[in-house]
């Protein structure tokens, strides 16, 4: 345990609330956030009446907003707002909140994410995809020649490292094979048997070079984390997870002419700069819950975050023996997005405050008092970092 | 082919102007003479001043996309090509593109902006697509 965390003020997980989570009808993302927050609360052995603080943020049904405090009957909140930054939120949430109780300025501070894409007999492809209306300006010419959807410009951005590195899909797979092997381990994840890297290859293209195997799930549901100090946490339910260190990288590359895109990403400023808060370095990391919404934004990941050298990822990932529950690089231990549910930037914060915990059962680590925590948003746009730890 | 209709608003009413001329038009500051992106609102040093001027429409492929798409109303399974072009005069623009054979796209490729129509209807603007250029270097 590091100096930061002695003092009492730190900022501690003192809370996890999951809804159910994935194929859930009958919700709004509204009503999961609610749920989601309960749970947490409860889960911290607090009541709602000692929540003070309140981060909210939507995904695409996009209906998760400042409502919810009166949804929840908060009274008097010191600190409440609506954050949006894709990807990176749920990070850039928890590290408000815990700048907000280190301050002084919040004692409860409940992050939520909630969600409800998929609508019951409908495809999970049409979450994310536009419709077929007309469109008008800068944004509808980019749609009208169907240079859209994040699986197609992240597509874009995977072959620029194939390119330049000579990443091969076959590498891409082994994150997902890797990653499907701890899903087998997870009663929460929504796919559970085991996949080989034909069956990687064979499985349909979506956009190439991606298969259906590179992209993360779908999911319906809620996630809410409470945030609080090391020394209020010491007397609640749950072991208490550290907040030991955070960071953001923000690009401002979108859409324009930017020679490292797909090559090198914001999480080359931001991985170096939550490690340094936290006074670690990668050698430290027990674990890494990186945001997979690609097998491709894991693999860049990695080798932002300094894991291995930039473009050889595609080696490091397919090499026997580096990844998966035997392997020596401990990484996306509850399957991922890819493999267990897409609450955003929740899926990697919620394991990693289960490992921290030690409650993640078959799929525990023995070590896991520093672990690492990635959130990505946009196509590569938003970055965020967390270092937590028991 | 194929593409979904898209109309002008204010800010795009110039580049369409140009589009429909069969120009691609590009941004350039006054100030310094630096080329941006035709939705850029001022150059990198943030002078505002900035002028159109018509750009040769030429560039090279920097990334693509094959994407199958199923079209409404069609049984016949469709693939675009998206692409990532360098512009020669400096910015990237993201596009489809079209009558080009699969084995042809790569890295680097010479490619030129042709302006096909993106609907039907009367206020459907000109879009620029891609196409290889064999005329260039």
């Amino acid at each position: 345990m590091n100096q930061r965390s002695r003092a009492s003020r730190s900022p501690a997980i003192a809370g996890l609330g999951m809804t159910e989570l994935g194929r859930v009808y009958g919700k709004t993302g509204s009503q999961f956030a609610a749920e989601a927050v309960r749970l947490a609360v409860a889960d911290a052995g607090l009541r709602l009446s000692d929540v003070d603080g309140l981060l909210v943020s939507a995904g695409v049904a996009n209906d998760v907003g400042l409502g919810l405090q009166v949804d929840l009957n908060l009274r008097d909140l010191r600190l409440l707002s609506q954050m949006q930054a894709f990807g990176s939120t749920a990070g850039a949430m928890v590290q408000v909140a815990s700048m907000a109780v280190e301050a002084g300025m919040a004692e409860v501070v409940v992050c939520v994410f909630g969600d409800a894409p998929l609508q019951e007999g409908v495809g999970a492809g049409h979450a994310y995809s536009d419709g077929h209306r007309t469109h008008s300006g800068w944004a509808g010419l980019q749609r009208s020649t169907g240079a859209v959807t994040p699986n197609v410009l992240y597509s874009l951005a995977a072959r620029r490292h194939m390119l330049e590195y000579g990443t091969t899909s076959e590498q891409f797979g082994a994150i997902a094979v890797a990653q499907r092997e701890w899903a087998v381990l997870n009663p929460l994840a929504q796919m559970r048997s085991p996949i080989t890297i034909e069956d990687h290859q064979r499985s349909r293209i979506v956009s190439d070079p991606f298969h259906l195997f590179d992209c993360c799930l779908v999911s319906n549901g809620g996630i809410a984390v409470v945030v609080t100090t090391v020394e209020r946490a010491r007397d609640l339910k749950q072991p208490l997870v550290h907040i030991l260190g955070w960071a953001q990288s923000h690009p401002g590359t979108r859409l324009r002419r930017n020679d490292d895109f797909g090559l090198v990403t914001g999480a080359a400023q931001s991985g170096p700069a939550a490690m340094a808060m936290a006074g670690v370095t990668t050698d430290d990391i027990d674990i890494v819950e990186i945001y997979d919404c690609y097998t491709y934004t894991a693999l860049v990941t990695l080798e932002d975050y300094g894991f291995c050298g930039k473009g050889e990822g595609g080696e490091f990932v397919s090499t026997p023996g580096n990844l998966g529950p035997d392997g020596k690089l401990k990484m996306n231990t509850g399957g991922g997005q890819l493999s267990s549910y897409y609450m955003w930037g929740m899926t990697p914060l919620s394991e990693a405050i289960l490992q921290a915990r030690g409650h993640a059962g078959a799929r525990q680590q023995e070590r896991h008092e520093l672990i690492m925590v990635s959130g990505n948003g946009g196509i590569l746009d938003h970055h965020s970092t967390l270092i937590v730890g028991s | 082919m194929h593409l979904q209709p898209v109309v002008r608003d204010s800010a795009t009413a110039a580049f369409f102007d140009g589009t429909a001329r069969g120009v691609f038009l590009l941004r350039r500051s006054v100030v310094s003479g630096e080329v941006v992106t035709p939705s850029a609102v001022q150059d990198s040093a943030g002078n505002t001043d900035l002028e159109w001027f018509e750009a040769s429409g030429r560039g090279r492929v920097v990334s693509w996309a094959f994407v199958p798409r199923r079209v409404a109303g069609s049984d016949r399974p469709l693939e675009l090509t998206i692409g990532l072009v360098q512009l020669d005069e400096g910015p990237w623009w993201w596009t489809q593109l079209v009558d080009i054979d699969r084995a042809a796209v790569a890295q680097g490729l010479r490619v030129r902006a042709v302006f096909p129509k993106s609907g039907p209807g009367e206020s459907d603007e000109y879009v620029p697509v891609f196409t290889p250029d064999e005329t260039g270097a």
